[in-house]
Order: structure tokens, then sequence, then C-alpha cells
């Protein structure tokens, strides 16, 4: 499991582009209309939305912090990182508590995603290169795109959404 | 001799990480102990059971790096141990030189253990090989019969008091605590059997917070409407029943992370006795409420500021014999080290009888450093809290002790780091007295809960001076915005809590809302709040290092109803006060 990490953590910094390594289990979750998925094994658990605590001096797609059984985690809104609409959070709305590492050691980290869908086995021939969109779209976070049943997976590398940021903290305005 | 640090020595360790630390941390825990012995027996040489207590230890250290084959730790400590074998047999005398020169081998030797864990990873070889050789050659001398060979010649490239410094820089023992099974344990029974283990502290602190959790747990159920609106008697007992185990749980999961402030204390032993022969200033150290029990953390954080306090008192506070002799003092100074509890605090005092501090000296500093303006008013305790600027020091010459002008405010921002305070008292001419007080325990803080419309924040209790709600009169504003809160004489600058973190729903209305009056390095704020809820104590939980770049939010804590509640930081908020509009603008 460390391997396919380790691949996916390359991904993101290389740019050398290797459908074999990104092969494996997503899950697979809806922004709006859109399809995204996660390396599983970097997803620890889904959760219900629950009551965030918000935090001051943060960027608008930083939610705050929640109570995860006694620790105290970051929740971010991907809706809000993407720059899509914002929309009221539904009985499908979930936290995503994924693994991510920052500044050498691992995190955990809340993602509130729209509805959560399938863990899909995606396989090497499905998975493209994250084809250039010029200047209109930021496409750091991509890992690739996974064309599954005629729809599109934008698979995310979510150590790079952090990494891009520094800490979640102030000083970015 | 052979060469040190070929990595044949290191094989057996490299094999074995478990045994490397449990053999590192068992030496390092001898080496402690033979140094505080020494002390003592440098006190009465002829004492043959203190000998004993310095010999085992050091055979135990000899016996456990030959058997794991570590050859540059089993040499010289068996050369040490050779001139301690000839003490005992009366053969040899022990005197000030032999002292120092195992003193010196303790010292090196715990640089050796501190070091093998790195040289294990890197295969880097030993950093004091030569210090090690020519240590055990001035033994080697000495057990010969030469007491001309002085210590000072032989082992002339070692600073004494940068190799101190490089000795208690590192934790004594990172990574395991020691779980004392017996608090209350006689302050010399360590050489004898006491069932301890060896507790890794990530485990120690795992259950710690679970034990916080439980707690929690417990509040959240009796607090629960269901329980609130029953009137079963059983079920009341059965509840404070489970109150009572819960909090004697907690209670004795905290008690597991204390540990006696001794190894600090005597540390400072050893310092003391090495400035005092450096200085020439002839000084017994008193040592009181060793035993004390502080958090781990704090422990290891306060060796550093307490080692820099007791340098600068020996330096700068102790006089001359001299000087004493000619203002009718005794020859000898005493410098008296006290750590004691009182009400929920810790109190750890350092007391010389020196010459006191000097106001009118450090008022003229701090005029001519530009901390005050020329010709102003201040009284005695405001000037001798000067000493704790940055970049401040009277002393006339630097010397080797102390005198760089970066001690006090890094000693006091240590203190502050700990949640704790310092204060000064002194008497010109009879001595002075610096007193810290820090909290007992790192993990949880004595808050109070205020509301800021729908959110709740917690603010550490010893931050708050006082809390109201103001009269109108009371209220005066500068320029239509920023306003000031007049309590008794003082004006006091006002904070809006709800402007600054951007809070849906705050009581803007100021006469309508509570100010709480927080203090911070003398420093006061009125934090605008809507209402105070109550106090409760919080275990602190950080917010992790995705949000080390907020300022005025000290970490978070669960509360009651399960959701995480921001514990407010009062030195960080003053800090904001001053590019408040900023923030208030994003």
């Amino acid at each position: 499991m460390d391997a396919m990490m380790a691949a996916a953590d390359e991904q993101g910094s290389a740019g050398v582009f290797n459908a074999a390594a990104l092969a494996g289990k997503y899950l697979t979750f809806s922004l709006g209309t859109e399809e995204y998925g996660l390396p599983v094994l970097k997803v620890r658990e889904i959760i219900k939305v629950m009551d965030i605590t918000p935090v001051p001096q943060v960027p608008a797609h930083v939610k705050g912090v929640i109570n995860l059984r006694g620790k105290v985690i970051p929740v971010i809104d991907l809706r809000a990182k993407f720059s899509l609409p914002a929309q009221d959070y539904t009985d499908r709305t979930c936290i995503v508590v994924v693994d991510v590492s920052m500044k050498r050691d691992r995190v955990m980290l809340g993602v509130i995603v729209d509805a959560v869908s399938e863990v899909l086995n995606i396989t090497a021939g499905e998975i493209d290169k994250t084809p250039d969109f010029g200047e209109r779209v930021e496409t750091d976070y991509m890992l690739g795109l996974a064309k599954v049943k005629n729809t599109v997976k934008i698979l995310l590398d979510l150590d790079s959404v952090l990494r891009a940021e520094g800490a979640l903290s102030g000083r970015m305005f | 001799m052979e060469p040190t640090g070929t990595p044949d020595e290191l094989a057996i360790l490299a094999a074995d990480p478990e045994m490397l630390s449990m053999f590192v941390g068992e030496a390092l825990d001898h080496l402690g102990t033979i140094e505080s012995v020494l002390l003592q027996l440098e006190g009465a040489p002829a004492d043959v059971k203190l000998l004993n207590d310095v010999f085992r230890p050091f055979h135990t250290v000899k016996g456990n790096a030959g058997a794991l084959g570590v050859t540059s730790v089993q040499e010289l400590a068996h050369c040490v141990e050779s001139l301690l074998d000839l003490a005992r047999a009366g053969k040899h005398l022990m005197g000030p030189d032999e002292f120092d020169i195992v003193l010196r081998a303790v010292d090196l030797l715990t640089i050796m253990m501190q070091e093998l864990p790195d040289r294990v990873a890197t295969g880097h070889s030993s950093s004091v090989t030569p210090r090690r050789d020519a240590l055990m050659f001035a033994v080697e001398a000495m057990i010969a019969g030469g007491s001309s060979f002085t210590v000072a010649d032989a082992v002339a490239d070692a600073d004494p008091i940068e190799t101190l410094a490089a000795a208690f820089t590192a934790a004594p023992v990172s990574g395991a605590v020691v779980a004392k099974a017996a608090p209350n344990a006689p302050p010399r029974a360590r050489s004898e059997a006491q069932s301890t283990v060896k507790v890794d502290t990530g485990k120690l602190d795992n259950l710690i917070d679970m034990v916080g959790e439980l707690v929690i747990a417990q509040s959240i159920l009796a607090a629960d409407p269901a329980f609130a609106k029953s009137v079963d008697e059983r079920l009341g007992r059965r509840m404070a029943q489970l109150k009572r185990i819960t909090s004697d749980l907690q209670r004795n999961a905290m008690s597991m992370r204390m540990v006696p402030i001794r190894q600090v204390f005597q540390k400072m032993a050893r310092l003391v006795r090495d400035l005092s022969k450096q200085s020439g200033k002839n000084i017994e150290l008193v040592l009181q409420g060793e035993e004390t029990e502080l958090d781990r953390k704090v422990v290891e954080d306060i060796n550093d500021p307490l080692m820099h306090m007791v340098r600068n008192s020996v330096d700068h506070g102790i006089e001359s014999p001299e000087r004493r002799a000619a203002s009718g003092k005794p020859a000898q100074a005493t410098l008296r080290l006290r750590a004691a509890h009182e009400g929920g605090n810790i109190v750890i005092e350092i007391v010389d009888d020196g010459a006191g501090l000097d106001t009118d000296r450090i008022y003229a500093k701090a005029v001519s450093n530009g901390l005050v303006a020329p010709g102003t008013q201040l009284a005695p305790a405001d000037i001798h809290q000067m000493i704790f600027q940055p970049g401040f020091s009277t002393a006339e010459k630097v010397t080797e002790i102390s005198g760089r002008g970066v001690g006090m405010d890094v000693v006091r921002r240590n203190i502050e780091a700990l949640r704790g305070r310092i204060e000064i008292q002194t008497t010109r001419g009879q001595g002075t007295a610096f007193s810290i007080r820090l909290p007992l325990t790192l993990a949880i803080v004595d808050g109070i809960l205020v509301a800021v419309g729908q959110e709740r924040f917690v603010i550490p209790a010893f931050a708050v001076r006082e809390s109201l709600r103001p009269k109108p009169e009371q209220i005066h504003s500068v320029y239509g915005q920023s306003c000031l809160v007049q309590i008794r004489d003082r004006l006091i600058p006002s904070l809006h809590l709800g402007d600054l973190f951007g809070i849906a729903g705050a009581q803007h209305d100021v006469t309508n809302a509570t100010v709480v009056v927080l203090e911070d390095n003398g420093r006061a704020t009125a934090l605008i709040v809507d209402e105070l809820i109550g106090k409760q104590e919080v275990v602190i939980k950080t917010l992790g290092s995705t949000f080390e770049g907020v300022r005025g939010v000290a970490g978070g804590a669960i509360l009651g109803d399960g959701r995480v509640g921001l514990i407010l930081d009062a030195g960080g908020l003053a800090g904001l006060m001053s590019k408040g509009a900023a923030h208030q603008a994003a």
C-alpha cells in the first residue's frame, strides 16, 4: 500500500505520468455534477456532517475543526476549494476523513463532499493524463482522469492540495 | 588503546533497536545517579557507603557496555572504575582532582551514550574520541600515583561550561518515562529496587488523552436533558459513582506524567559546583522540595531557564568573597532552590543572598538602550521588570558565565510558553528572589467559557483578571471606532471578539455585552464577548500544524456537548489588536 501512496506522491510532484502506478481502488464522490476519486488507501472513514467550529484567519474553504472521537481535526469544503457554487448541506453530504502528509508528518483532514458514490477499481487503461486546460483550470491537484462507464472521474491528489497552501492558516489572503 | 567508533562495536546494537534504547536509557539513569552521589561524596570523601553507591552503577554501565560490545564506553568506564576501586580499598585518596576527573568522565560518558543512537543510525564515529583518550590517559596517570597531573592539562580542549551545556541540552531520557509506582517514595531510595515500568511516552499520552475523553463523555452524559429530567434516585447514585471513578482515574492517569523535579535540581547542584570553582566564589546550594512532582514536559523545559537563572545569580547576584567580607556578610554565599505546590500551582524559587538588583543601574541602562524615555518616573518594581526586556544586560563585562544579554527575556519567554509566570523580589544588599509559578499540568487548563453568537470559546483562567458588564459611562470611543473601557482609574483598550473572528450574531451593544479583562505580560486588554457561561476544566488539544499561523488561538478543547471550542491565547489576542483593522477587513 505504501508503494501506491508513494507512487501517488511522486505523480504529484515529478510530473512524469505513469498510469500503471495510479491503477487501484478509488473512493468516488460527487461535487455537483462532477465525479471525483480519492485513493482509497488514504481514506480513513466517512462520517455525517457534524457541527463544525469555525477557526478565524483562514481561507473561506477551511470550514474549521471537528471533534473526531477526541481528536481535533481540520475540515475543508471541496466545493469552496474548487470555486464551485456553495450549496446547503443535505442528508447525503458527508465528511470524508483522509490521511494527508503535511510538513513531514501525516495528519487527518476532513473533506466535505456532496455525496459519496462507491469504491471503484480503476485500471491503468482507464486512466488518462490530465490534459492541459491552459490558465483556466488548476490541474496541480489532479493525479489524472479516469474514464469509467462513460463518465469521467477526476482523480485527486489531496497532499498537493494542501502542499500548495502550506498551512491552512492566515498569511494566505 | 583500540580506536573507537569502529562500526564493529555498534554491530550488536544496530541489530536490535530496542536493546539500544534500553541500554542508553539505563546508562543515562545510572550516570545521573552517579553524578548526584559524587556531589554528596565530595562533601564527605571518607563515606564508604557513598563510594560504593558510585562504584556499583559504574560497574553496571561497564558490564552492560561490555556485554553489548560497545568497547569505547566499556574502556572508559573500566578505567574510572579502577580508580574508584583503589579509593574503595583505601589505596587512593579522593581529592578535588579525583572528583573533577570522575565528573568529567561522567559528562563524557553521558555524551557518548547520547550520541550512540545517532552513531548506530549513521555509522559515524564518536565525536569525543580525542577527549576520551586524553581523559583515560589522565586517569591512568592518576592511578599510577602522579597527582602532579592536573585535570586542566589533560582535558584542555574541553571547555567545562560547553561540556556541561552539551550534556544538559539533550533531553534526559527522550522517548521513555519512568512511571513511578510509589510517588511518595523517600528521596534517596533510587538505588534500592523500586518497582517501576518503562512505558513509551506516546502510549502514556494516548492513555491520558483517552481518559480525558472519558471524563468529557461522562459529563456529556450527566448533562443530558433526559438524565436531568429523571427523578430516579438509583440512576442518580450510579451516575455519581461513575463520576467519582472517572475523576479518580483521571487523577491517576495525570500523575503518571508527573516526575519529581529532583533530576533538574541535581543538575543545578553540579552547575553551582563548577561555577563556584570557576568564579572563586564560595557558594552553598540548598535544595528544598526536590520530591515535588511536575509534568514531565515542564521538567524538561524548565531546565534551560533554571540553568540560566542559576548562572545569573552566581555571576551577577552573588558578590566576590572580598565584597561580601566588606559588607559584613558570611564568606560563604547561599543559593537556595526551592520547589513546592502552592494553590494548584508549582512554585520554583531561586533565592540568593547576594547584592540584589541595582535599580539605578538598570534604570540608566534602560534609558541608554532606549527602553524608557529619560526622566520617566518608574516604580522600582517596574524598573526590575526591565531585565526581562530583549537585549538587556547590565553586566559591565561579558563573562564566560553570563552577560551576553540574551538571558532573561528568553527565560521569561520559555516560562510563559509553559503558561507560567516569573516574579522578582529584591532587596539591595540582601539578595534577590526569583519565583516561577507554573501550572501543575500542561494537559488541562482551568477555563472560563464565554459565548459569542453561536460560538463558544475557552479563556484560560490565569489570563483573566476580572469580568464585568460595563455601564455606558465606562465606554469611551476614539475616532468613533476603537473603544476604551474605563475600569476604576484605568483606561483599557478593548477588542471585540465577534468582529475580530468574524462571528455572525455577536452582541454589538457593549453595554449589553460582557467585558473580560485579560492580562498578558503586564498589558491589559478588554475582550468584549456576549456573555460568560461558566468555569470548566478542559483538556487542551493542539489544532496541529495545519493551523499554526492562526494568532490568538492556543488550541482546541472538547466541550460538554462534544463540540470543539477554541481556547484563546491572551498574548496573541493583544498582538492582534495592533493589526485588528486589517483582520476585520478580511
